[in-house]
Parts: C-alpha cells; sequence; structure tokens
C-alpha cells in the first residue's frame, strides 16, 4: 500500500483503526504515523473544548462607555414606553388597532346597505307564483329587446310553467313510486325547455 | 240630383287614388325554386303571417308582401333545401311598416318549417314534415300526414284538424289545443294551462297522451273508438259519461271522481289524460 492509498481511506479509519494492510502501513510509515498521531490529537483537544458563558451586563455597559469617551459611538437615546410597552412596539398595536377598526367598518356598512337598498333586478314575482332563478333572468334578458307582448309572454309563461314545476316536485317527493307525478314532472320540465329553446331562437 | 251624382263619382275617385297610393307602398316579391322529391323549406318571418299550401309539381312558389322598403326578404338556397329570412334594413321600423306577408306553395312532399312570432301561421295539405312555432302565433294545421308535426307556442291557439299517420307533438304554455280527427302512432300534447279539445276516433293503434297542468282536458269520443283510456287528475276531477268497460289491472288507485281506467272495443289504441288540477271531461259523441 501506497501513503496516496492510506491517506485517501484515513478519514474512514482514524476511529476505528483500518484493516491488515493499512495497519501495517501505519507500522511501516513514518510520515503516516506523524499524520495520524497529530489528528488524533487534535481530535481529542476539541472534545475538551467548555462552551464560553455571555458576561454580565455591566461588562456591556463599560465597554459601551469606553466606546463613547472615545468618540467611536454616539450614546443611546433615552428608552421611551407607555404602558409598559415601547413606543416602537405600540406603533405596530396602534397599526393593528387601525386596521381591525377599519374592518369592522367596512363589514357593518356592507350589511346595513344591502339591508336598506331594494332589489332592483328582479324581474318576476313572489315565490307564490313560481319562484325565477338565474337561468330564468338570463332568458328574461335574452327577450328583452323583443316587442313588449313577447317579453311579457315570456314572463308570463315563466310564472306558470315554475308554478308547474313546483306542483310536480312536490307530488314526486310525496310519492316517489308515483309515476304519473314522475311523468307530469317530466312533461314540466319539457314545458321549461321550450321556453328556454325558443328564447334562444328569437334572442339571435 | 246631377250634384250628388258629381260628388258619388268624386268619392269614389277619391277612394281609388287612395287605395292606389296605399297599395304603391307595399312591394311583392315573388321567389320560384325548382327543387327534387323531399325538398324542406323554412321560413323566418317575425313580423306578419305565414300560410302555406301545396299544388302538384316540383316547384317552391313564395310571395312575400312588404308593407314598406324599411324591410327585407333574404333568401338563401342549397340544393333542394330554400330558407326565407326576414329582416329590418336598418332600426326595426314600427306599426304597418314592419309587416311582411308570406304566402307559400310548395311540393306536398316537402318538409316545412316556419318561426313567426305574431303569427298567424296555417299550414295544410303537406305531406312531409311540418315544424311551426311562435310565441304568439295561432297556428293552423289541416290536412297534413304521414310526416312528423311539431308544434309549439306560448300562448297562441293551436288547431290541427284531420292528420293521419302522423307523430305529432304540441306543446303550449297558456295557449288552448284544439284536435279533431288526428290520428297516428303518436300524438303528444303538453300544456302548462292551455286547454285541450280531442274529439275523433284516436285511430291508427296509436298512443296518445294529452298531459296539462292546470288547464282542462276535454274528449269526445265516438261509439265505435277502440281504447284503453287511463284518465287522473291529481288534484281536480275527472267526469265521465262513456260507457267503458272496467279494466281489471290499472297503473294508478282508481279514486272515484279523481281517476278512472277503462276500455272501449277492443281497446286498439292507447289514451292517457293527465292532469295536475285541471278537470278532465270525457263524453259521447
Amino acid at each position: 500500500m501506497t501513503c496516496a492509498e492510506f491517506q485517501r481511506v484515513l478519514p474512514y479509519i482514524i476511529d476505528a483503526g483500518g484493516d491488515a494492510g493499512q495497519e501495517q502501513h501505519l507500522r511501516e510509515c513514518a510520515v503516516c504515523a506523524d499524520l495520524v498521531a497529530d489528528l488524533r490529537y487534535i481530535a481529542d483537544q476539541a472534545k475538551l473544548l467548555v462552551p464560553m458563558e455571555d458576561p454580565s451586563p455591566r461588562v456591556w455597559e463599560g465597554l459601551q462607555k469606553s466606546l463613547e469617551r472615545e468618540g467611536l459611538v454616539k450614546s443611546a437615546p433615552a428608552r421611551r414606553s407607555l404602558l409598559g410597552l415601547p413606543l416602537r412596539d405600540l406603533g405596530w398595536v396602534a397599526a393593528g388597532a387601525a386596521v381591525v377598526v377599519l374592518l369592522a367598518g367596512i363589514f357593518f356598512t356592507r350589511n346595513t346597505t344591502s339591508a336598506d337598498q331594494p332589489k332592483t333586478t328582479v324581474a318576476m314575482e313572489s315565490p307564490a307564483t313560481g319562484p325565477a332563478n338565474a337561468e330564468d333572468q338570463q332568458i328574461l334578458d335574452t327577450v328583452a329587446q323583443l316587442s313588449p307582448d313577447v317579453r311579457d309572454s315570456y314572463r308570463q309563461g315563466l310564472r306558470d310553467v315554475n308554478t308547474y314545476i313546483q306542483d310536480a316536485e312536490r307530488s314526486v317527493k310525496e310519492d316517489p313510486n308515483d309515476q304519473g307525478a314522475r311523468q307530469l314532472l317530466m312533461q314540466a320540465y319539457q314545458q321549461k325547455a321550450m321556453l328556454y329553446q325558443m328564447a334562444t331562437r328569437s334572442g339571435e | 240630383m246631377e250634384s250628388w251624382n258629381r260628388r258619388a263619382k268624386l268619392a269614389v275617385a277619391v277612394l281609388v287614388g287612395f287605395a292606389a297610393i296605399v297599395a304603391s307602398a307595399q312591394t311583392r316579391k315573388e321567389m320560384k325554386f325548382n327543387v327534387g322529391p323531399g325538398a324542406s323549406l323554412t321560413i323566418s318571418n317575425d313580423f306578419g303571417p305565414v300560410t302555406v299550401h301545396t299544388m302538384a309539381g316540383s316547384q317552391v312558389l313564395a310571395v312575400a308582401t312588404l308593407h314598406s322598403d324599411q324591410m327585407e326578404v333574404d333568401q338563401t338556397r342549397s340544393g333542394s333545401r330554400v330558407e326565407l329570412f326576414t329582416h329590418a334594413l336598418q332600426q326595426r321600423p314600427t306599426g304597418d311598416a314592419a309587416r311582411v306577408e308570406f304566402d307559400v306553395t310548395v311540393p306536398p312532399d316537402c318538409n316545412v318549417t316556419v318561426h313567426s312570432s305574431p303569427g298567424p301561421i296555417v299550414i295544410e295539405k303537406v305531406r312531409g314534415d311540418v315544424t311551426a312555432d311562435g310565441e304568439n302565433a295561432n297556428i293552423d294545421v289541416r290536412d297534413v300526414g304521414n310526416g312528423h308535426v311539431h308544434l309549439r307556442t306560448l300562448k297562441g291557439n293551436v288547431t290541427i284538424a284531420n292528420v293521419s299517420n302522423g307523430h305529432v307533438e304540441v306543446t303550449s304554455v297558456s295557449g288552448p289545443v284544439k284536435m279533431s280527427d288526428v290520428s297516428g302512432p303518436s300524438v303528444e300534447v303538453n300544456t302548462t294551462n292551455g286547454k285541450i279539445s280531442y274529439s275523433g276516433m284516436f285511430s291508427n293503434n296509436g298512443d296518445y297522451v294529452l298531459t296539462t297542468h292546470s288547464g282542462d282536458i276535454e274528449v269526445l269520443l265516438p261509439a265505435n273508438a277502440s281504447i284503453d283510456v287511463s284518465a287522473r287528475s291529481v288534484n281536480g276531477k275527472v267526469e265521465n259519461d262513456f260507457p267503458f268497460q272496467p279494466k281489471q289491472h290499472n297503473p294508478f288507485p282508481v279514486t272515484s271522481g279523481r281517476a278512472f281506467a277503462g276500455t272501449s272495443n277492443s281497446g286498439s289504441s292507447g289514451v292517457q289524460l293527465r292532469s295536475f288540477s285541471g278537470t278532465i271531461r270525457v263524453k259521447k259523441q
């Protein structure tokens, strides 16, 4: 074994020892033997190092004053506090409070506004005559440019058909096994589908 | 006396002149198309009536009467497929100026499709497929057969007469549907609150389904009709004065006054009458 080969594997065998050939080289080669001895000494000393403790505050104050006397640092401004909190911390508290107040204002304002303003976009009447949904409103918007009598036909037609669907759905719910009720429901949906198809064609 | 005669002649002359002025504002546009068997014609005219009848031959002849020069009729032709479309040249004129009337003659086997929002729509003697719809259009279809008949309206009156061997499908929201001598493999009528009236034999060994939400259904049956009928109104009532033979097995509970089922003669055709809250009446003719 050459010195180059031995030193290549040295990091792996320095603690646990090598095989027979590596130990024989260590016995026969003074250079590698001195190298191994130095490395083991450094490792042992490192294990003996003790962590340093922070110096007392008086040490830092003494250093501060010395640096100020030398003119190397300026004296730090006196700390001010309020309510036990430093002012720089209170700045963050104030900012956070402002954000909370702002969000609360937005929340209450929005709720008040939506409750007071009347709904202006609903074009159909109360649920008792068949409620409108977003799709129905789209249909009414589609036929908005047609003549007034045609628009009225769609509006009234949607009301009547929605009532039909409501009644039929209620009937099916009461007896899901009632084939006649299911038939009526399907017919009701076909009526609705017809309205949509005709409106789409007319709106083109 | 002479002065009266003179004044009468003067009045007539004024009237004739006025009529000439009015007529001159109208434009009559004739369109002819030579077509093959099974041709199809589509007319979209949301500005007035459309009338379609037939004549032997292989030509589609359409005459459009435009009441002003602010309207135009476009035509598209592809083989035996013809399309006619009415539109305003600029902003839609008001009143009579927007009116356009169609009178069309087609071969008997032509398939006809008509869209007219105001209507009326009249189609007669066509043996091909018939499709007609209009939100407020009265639709009148008669003497047709051997094809599909699809009619749709929101509140127009639908009248169907003398249809044989047809697949008939009618959908109306509030417009009444009146049928006489309508028969075929399949006849289906569906309204929300329009009244449905049927008089005839229900022949052809067909399936007839008449359904409404709150409209009434009225059926007038001759004594020799051969049908298997079931009638039911969920919240309304059912009245029958036809001597049906009761059925042993029914698709639903036969509650007196709300439902009945029975057979007449050999029960060749199936007839279903359904309403949610309307009244169903079956009468003997």
